[in-house]
């Protein structure tokens, strides 16, 4: 928590209790406090059931830069219940120089710090910018208002929720920056390429998801995910959606899940949908991935599935939008 | 630009004039007024000893602080938090990791000592701001050189090159911190066999006949030569390369042997040659004997003579004879005869003299002396003269330094590498006393003298008995610079050498160290960093500390245009042990050339060896026209100067007379 953050909230609210203590939670995932585990079926694009793959020849170096966001939330205070949430979002692509990372030149990094607000829960309306920090209504969304419920918890799910959009936003407006500006040079995404707006539709953009808590797999396709070995990947697999842009994905196991979790080292690709040679695609991009594996990302908790670029840009995000 | 900066430097300039690093400081590693913090990209060229500048942001009294500090220590780490994560990335195989796609994030982490802050009040810690590598400019700002080389009135004395990065700076000592009045004395510590302590202060004496302020008076040099060749070819010139030129252009000090040298060396024990490695013919020109009498022995006996020796008694009995016997008529009722006593020969006939009349009046004192001691100082004093053989005549004339017309900007080395203990004592203890007594006096010939003496740890040891030559050099190191009497002094272990000597030193010189030495309590202020720096400085480095500078600075000095001591006695080799006549010939043919072995040999004779090598040293000390003329003149005549008249034939009593054998 800022003393900025605690200057501005006096500003507009002088009667709002402040936290001392509201801890910082980093939350790097959109959408990480209301979804529950699933599985979805998808249709199979290589082949008519899924299978595994050994990924042939040995991981090549393919990915130029490596794009990635975070979000940092801090309670600051309340007035009544109603919490006032600092909220910033950066987003940075970090390109790969002689093997070491330095910040994309052409777009320096997008960090926004803000306040997250229920308007209608306040006597007046704050003011849209105060002591540096543009303050966000939490209680409209796109100027509609939203019918919320008072209850504290659910405020600050509303506001997380569009912290995490506000991510996302900062994530899809550099992915498209660098699939506009960068040759076609691949670019690894952290976590899906589906919600990156027109990159979604570029060839340089791959992304990586690392959580599963949806599995695009039933039935028996289940246990072939599950039981990859290293090296190997699932049958190509096409994501659908009606809100957004239609990718094709499939499993990568970059580890040797002996003696590990059964999600240990497994990642799921994403790249726009080009239904021309769809495996050798796949075992092109599957080997770029698996030459990410190395250096391996610890001390991060998520290393058996994270690349060292993005850490590093995680890192960078750290440093620069404590 | 700097007039110090090449041409070729001109691109490097460019990136030392981007701020190459920038001040962090964490609650854990915070900065201080004399101490920061910094960080540099991987490919910066800083390193340990490397001189920085940080600008400030924040005005203070209305002034942008700027820091100069010194690099102490270096830090590199990545973001591994353990090793086994990097065998976990590499699967346990090292040759794999070269295959890895990208390198872990790496940090440049350096400590700074601060030089100098200005504004230098308030003093404060330092702040955040932009590292630049130092300038030429900058370093004579962050050394305080700026201080004393002013535009017409300088007395900076070149020590050496700062060189990092682009930078290429002159490195100056202030005369008036090395050769006094405000400080002085130079102590320089190495390891032997790299040719540095010698090396060093051969090319500072250089820099400092060069540069010394002509306001300052006049200089000269006296140099011990203690071990091997080390200083016997200072006239000669030694091999450089381009390299050492360009250093000594820059500097400003030619590069050429010293110009003005004269050696000094006492006889062999046997009195026929000098006791020196600089005995080749070729080189005799400038080479003089050290030889000397009673009257030079007997100021010093205390040197000569353990405390065991010299009890009260004794001591009284000694200076009896220095005030009232020595050079002078002494007679005494007991004696047989007036004394003359102005050699060990004379002492020991009054002696004998003495003890005879003691005897013979079955006396046990004379004059308040029990004839014990008597015994004693005689035992004692007439052994001088055989234990420092060659340095001590028995009756022979005196040979000493020119005391009282040194020359400016001259050297004078003195051989003592080939003498006893005891008579490198007795020729450190005069000559030094010797100089002191004339600079008192004004009268030396220069006003201030350099003495080097190396191998301090054998003459100045800090743990061993008090001795006449510890307390000399003390003496000088404690009072010298009052009177311009400056020691250079050099060991291998400055931790062994008596506290008082290296700590009256005002500039510290230090050459590659011996680990042992660098562990011991003395260096615990220098980093680790920089101790492990001087442990591997190669040769022709050096770390100064000198009063202007508030750390220690690694500079490069070029090697000594003059012949290095194994290079001379390979091309001069060391005249053999030479016969007597041979001896004298060699000597006076330096004098006149066209005297011939023989013509010495006719004037030599018969005569006794003693007055033969009198007659040479006179001789060479007057430098007559006729030098033949003088020997001869200086010989003794020979008693009964004439031949015998020829006899006249006595004739046969009666002539034999025709065939009668028998006579009548």
């Amino acid at each position: 928590m800022s003393i900025d953050a605690l200057r501005a909230v006096r500003a507009f609210l002088p009667d709002a209790e402040l936290i001392d203590d509201p801890g910082a939670r980093d939350e790097l995932r959109a959408g990480a406090y209301d979804e529950q585990p699933q599985v979805v079926y998808t249709p199979c694009l290589e082949e008519s059931t899924l299978r595994a793959h050994r990924v042939p020849g040995d991981p090549t170096v393919g990915f130029a830069a490596f794009l990635d966001g975070i979000q940092r939330v801090h309670i600051v205070s309340h007035l009544h219940g109603v919490p006032i949430i600092e909220g910033i979002v950066a987003a940075v692509v970090r390109v790969r120089v002689n093997r070491r990372f330095v910040t994309w030149g052409h777009r320096t990094p997008i960090v926004h710090r803000r306040l997250y607000v229920p308007f209608s829960f306040l006597p007046e309306p704050p003011p849209a910018r105060v002591h540096g920090f543009d303050v966000v209504d939490t209680s409209s969304d796109a100027g509609e208002p939203i019918v919320l419920s008072r209850h504290p918890a659910a405020l600050r799910a509303t506001a997380f929720d569009r912290i995490g959009r506000d991510r996302e936003r900062a994530e899809r407006e550099m992915a498209e920056l660098w699939c506009h500006s960068s040759d076609g040079d691949p670019i690894y995404i952290d976590g899906s390429i589906s919600g990156q707006g027109r990159a979604a539709m570029a060839p340089c953009a791959v992304g990586v998801v690392k959580s599963h808590t949806k599995l695009y797999a039933d039935d028996r396709a289940l246990d072939v995910v599950m039981t990859l070995r290293r090296g190997e990947r699932t049958s190509v697999f096409e994501l659908r959606s009606s809100t957004r842009p239609t990718v094709m994905s499939w499993y990568l196991r970059l580890r040797d899940p002996r003696g590990h979790d059964a999600m240990f080292g497994l990642v799921r690709v994403e790249v726009t949908l080009d239904t021309r040679d769809v495996t050798r695609r796949a075992d092109e991009v599957s080997r770029w991935v698996l030459a990410e594996a190395s250096p391996i990302a610890l001390p991060d908790g998520r290393w058996d599935r994270m690349a060292y670029g993005i850490r590093d840009c995680e890192e960078f995000l750290r440093a620069i939008a404590s | 630009m700097s007039d110090d900066t090449t041409e070729s430097d001109v691109s490097l300039l460019g990136d030392a004039r981007k701020p190459l690093g920038r001040v962090v400081a964490t609650e854990r590693k915070p900065n201080t007024p004399h101490e920061f913090h910094f960080w540099t990209a991987l490919e910066s060229p800083v390193g340990i000893g490397t001189i920085v500048r940080v600008d400030g942001r924040q005005p203070v009294n209305g002034q942008i602080p700027r820091i100069y500090g010194v690099v102490v220590e270096g830090f590199g780490y990545t973001d591994l938090v353990s090793p086994l994560h990097d065998v976990l990335s590499h699967d346990g195989q090292p040759a794999s990791a070269g295959f890895a796609s990208s390198d872990r994030a790496e940090i440049r982490l350096y400590t700074a000592a601060v030089l100098r802050q200005i504004p230098e009040e308030p003093l404060q810690p330092v702040p955040m701001g932009d590292v630049y590598l130092a300038l030429a400019e900058d370093v004579n700002v962050a050394l305080r050189m700026d201080g004393y080389l002013r535009e017409g009135e300088s007395t900076g004395i070149p020590i050496g090159v700062y060189r990092a990065g682009g930078t290429d700076a002159t490195i100056y000592l202030d005369a008036d911190f090395l050769v006094g009045p405000e400080a002085a004395h130079l102590n320089i510590t190495g390891v032997s066999g790299l040719a540095t302590k010698t090396s060093a202060v051969e090319w500072l004496l250089a820099s400092l006949f060069q540069h010394f302020p002509a306001t300052h008076g006049s200089i000269a040099a006296v140099c011990f030569n203690v071990k091997g060749p080390d200083l016997c070819f200072l006239d000669q010139p030694g091999k450089l390369d381009e390299g050492d030129l360009r250093l000594y252009q820059q500097m400003g000090v030619p590069a050429e042997p010293f110009r003005d040298v004269q050696y000094y060396a006492p006889y062999r024990a046997r009195g026929y040659s000098l006791n020196t490695l600089r005995s080749n013919e070729a080189l005799s020109a400038n080479v003089s004997p050290l030889t000397w009498g009673l009257r030079e022995v007997l100021q010093f006996a205390e040197v000569l003579l353990n405390r065991d020796d010299i009890d009260a008694k004794a001591d009284a009995l000694i200076d009896f004879i220095t005030r009232n016997v020595l050079d002078q008529q002494f007679t005494d009722s007991m004696l047989q005869r007036t004394h003359v006593v102005q050699s060990f020969a004379d002492l020991e006939d009054w002696f004998k003299d003495v003890l005879h009349g003691l005897e013979h009046g079955n006396k046990e004192s004379w004059r308040t002396h029990h004839v014990a001691t008597i015994r004693k100082v005689r035992n004692r004093l007439s052994n001088i003269a055989v234990r420092c053989a060659g340095l001590v005549t028995d009756n022979g004339p005196v040979s000493d330094l020119p005391f009282g017309a040194f020359q400016d900007r001259a050297t004078y080395v003195i051989d003592v590498a080939n003498l006893e203990e005891d008579a490198q004592d007795l020729v450190f203890a005069r000559v030094v006393s010797k100089l002191r007594e004339h600079l008192e006096r004004r009268d030396l010939g220069v006003r201030h003298v350099v003495v080097f003496v190396d191998e301090l740890n054998k003459y100045a040891p800090g743990d061993a008995p008090d001795t006449y030559v510890r307390k000399m050099l003390l003496d000088i190191a404690e009072r010298g610079r009052y009177l311009g009497l400056v020691l250079f002094s050099a060991q291998q272990f400055r931790s062994q050498v008596h506290r008082r000597v290296v700590g009256n030193s005002g500039t510290s010189v230090f050459g590659r160290m011996d680990a042992d030495e660098l562990a011991t309590p003395g260096y615990s202020v220098l980093s680790p960093a920089i101790r492990t720096k001087l442990a591997t400085l190669e040769k022709g480095q050096l770390m100064i500390r000198h009063p202007h500078f508030t750390q220690p600075i690694f500079v490069r000095f070029p090697r000594p245009a003059v012949m290095t001591g194994r290079t001379g006695a390979e091309q001069y080799p060391q005249a053999g042990e030479l016969g007597l006549e041979e001896s004298v010939y060699r000597s006076l043919r330096r004098l006149d050339p066209s005297i011939t072995l023989n013509q010495v040999q006719d004037a030599v004779g018969i005569h006794e060896e003693r007055d033969i090598l009198r007659a040479c040293t006179l001789t060479q000390q007057e430098r007559p026209s006729d030098v033949l003329g003088a020997f001869r003149r200086h010989l003794p005549r020979l008693v009964g100067g004439s031949l015998p008249k020829p006899q006249r034939a006595v004739p046969a009593l009666s002539v034999l007379r025709g065939d009668d054998p028998y006579g009548s």
